[in-house]
């Protein structure tokens, strides 16, 4: 039997709004047992997110509708994107084509924007701070995603991700060209940037170097959840972009049959599980960087992706 | 020349071997630290070292195994146990007054590969999978000697500029050994010796320079005396 193409769209949707919180708990979990302590369980993150929405919400008198409807644009834009990459299925779905790398790119700063612009609204300074910041972040990490997408149009000569997925899959030479493991390095920088992670963000949130977690100080009960749960579903996305479209193109379901999407769910498990081990032993060896040296990272990555296009012109 | 039957594992060998070389050249770029300089160069120098056998083994030419024991002996040991113990006796750490940061330096540096590319690209007109080998190598050598003179301008401290002068030297050597790999013996160890002396020379002139000066940096010395 055979699912249909709607039911599978719908099936990845729903894998990265209920894996996320999972993916989160693994990762704190992991970096705890590192530094030999005992840490959170890995379900702890479902638990928050169902106490925040049992929770009543304090409202600023600052706020305007802007503050109303940032979670939900954030958490709006998470669900979109899942229906542009291959999460559980490499056959290209009908959606898929809607828009491409750059397509999703953009429904996913258009939830960090809305954050911005709700951080910005309440007039505290926290939240201005945590605004700044990112958008600096944002302004330094944008030429290399961009150089980024540029370099995968030159190795596949597409940017749906279906297509890159597929080249990579077929030939191996493609695979292990220098223009490919450059990307690979390239984008992991800019994972770890994107996903809250050192050396730029701190490690523990709610002190003065926060980034992030500034802009969404002022939230509580239901919508700091549905904050929070679009950030772990933006670190999932992420992680399902480097995992099935860049490094690990194997290991899922072509057909679309119910049996080959729970060894989808198994595999990209097991892929996620090797990354979140190695953003563990950065996060673990590295410290946090001072803020005027947040683009040292950044400009190795942007260096990584000139270097990709390079070599992609020789080869 | 060799490089017109090559197979693809051979260019594989020889590019991946190139690329590496140069990343460690963006590794001394993007460093702080004078140590770190070191270890890269080191480590470059066995990397080219491994590329002139692997040159000599696939093309036949047997004196390059020579050439190769030289380099990874010369260059690879001798060379940066002189610097590290200049490094070590001028107690200095780090370059402190950079005119350009690490990150800028990458981004320059990213540019410089690619002007090197596109000079490159301008040199070589045919189109088979050798030439592609020939692209690179001349891409690769071009950028590497754009970052020694970008190494050699913007950084101040004496160990640095030594360096500097060093992975131009390298870039140049990585090269020839791609492109003209039957170059004399002679002509290469002569290249040897000179680098060995311009190395013992620099370390004299740096110890002069802290008796005289009392520093190890070069900005000190446009300041006008007397």
């Amino acid at each position: 039997m055979i699912l249909s193409n709607i039911l599978l769209q719908i099936g990845q949707v729903l894998c990265v709004l209920l894996l996320a919180p999972l993916l989160q708990g693994f990762i704190l979990k992991a970096e705890e047992r590192v530094q030999r302590s005992r840490g959170p369980s890995i379900l702890q993150p479902y638990r928050d997110l169902w106490k925040f929405f049992h929770k009543q919400s304090v409202v600023p008198e600052s706020a305007s509708w802007i503050y109303f409807i940032a979670p939900f644009v954030s958490f709006t834009a998470m669900l979109m994107v899942p229906l542009l990459i291959p999460v559980l299925t490499d056959r290209p779905l009908p959606l898929s084509n809607m828009g491409d790398l750059l397509g999703g790119g953009m429904v996913l700063t258009l939830g960090s924007f809305a954050i911005i612009l709700a951080g910005l609204d309440t007039g505290n300074a926290y939240g201005g701070i945590g605004s700044s910041r990112t958008a600096m972040l944002a302004i330094l990490a944008e030429p290399t995603l961009i150089l980024v997408f540029v370099g995968i149009s030159f190795l596949a000569k597409s940017m749906l991700p279906f297509v890159v997925n597929h080249l990579l899959l077929g030939s191996a030479s493609a695979y292990w060209s220098p223009a490919h493991l450059f990307l690979i390095l390239a984008f992991f920088a800019l994972l770890l940037v994107e996903t809250d992670r050192l050396p730029i963000h701190s490690s523990t949130h709610f002190e003065i170097y926060m980034i992030d977690e500034a802009r969404i100080l002022e939230y509580s009960g239901p919508l700091f959840a549905l904050l929070k749960w679009a950030s772990m579903m933006k670190q999932f996305i992420l992680y399902t972009i480097f995992c099935n479209v860049f490094l690990l193109p194997w290991g899922m379901s072509q057909l679309g049959t119910p049996f080959g999407q729970l060894g989808s769910i198994a595999s990209l498990l097991l892929k996620f599980l090797l990354i979140a081990l190695t953003v563990v032993v950065v996060e673990t060896v590295q410290s946090r960087l001072r803020f005027y040296r947040y683009q040292e990272p950044l400009a190795a990555a942007f260096l990584f992706a000139v270097l990709a296009i390079v070599s992609s012109q020789l080869l | 020349m060799s490089l017109t039957h090559l197979n693809s594992l051979q260019a594989s060998i020889f590019s991946s071997l190139a690329i590496v070389s140069l990343l460690l050249t963006f590794v001394m770029l993007g460093s702080h630290w004078l140590r770190n300089y070191v270890y890269a160069f080191a480590v470059q120098s066995w990397l080219i070292a491994a590329l002139s056998a692997a040159v000599g083994y696939f093309s036949g030419y047997p004196e390059l195994y020579v050439i190769a024991a030289l380099t990874a002996l010369f260059r690879g040991l001798v060379l940066p146990y002189l610097l590290m113990r200049i490094v070590d006796r001028l107690h200095v750490k780090r370059e402190i007054h950079a005119v350009l940061q690490p990150s800028s330096g990458l981004v320059v540096g990213a540019f410089l590969v690619m002007f090197a590319f596109v000079i490159a690209n301008h040199m070589t007109r045919q189109t088979t999978s050798a030439a592609h080998v020939v692209v690179l190598a001349l891409t690769i050598m071009l950028s590497m000697k754009f970052i020694g003179f970008l190494m050699l301008s913007v950084r101040d401290e004496a160990v640095s500029q030594i360096l500097g002068l060093l992975v131009l030297e390298n870039g140049i050597f990585l090269g020839s050994q791609i492109l003209v790999p039957g170059m004399p013996l002679l002509i290469e160890i002569v290249i040897l010796f000179d680098l060995l002396i311009v190395v013992a020379c620099f370390g004299i002139l740096v110890r002069y320079l802290v008796v005289h000066a009392g520093t190890t940096s070069s900005r000190q010395l446009n300041r006008l005396v007397g």
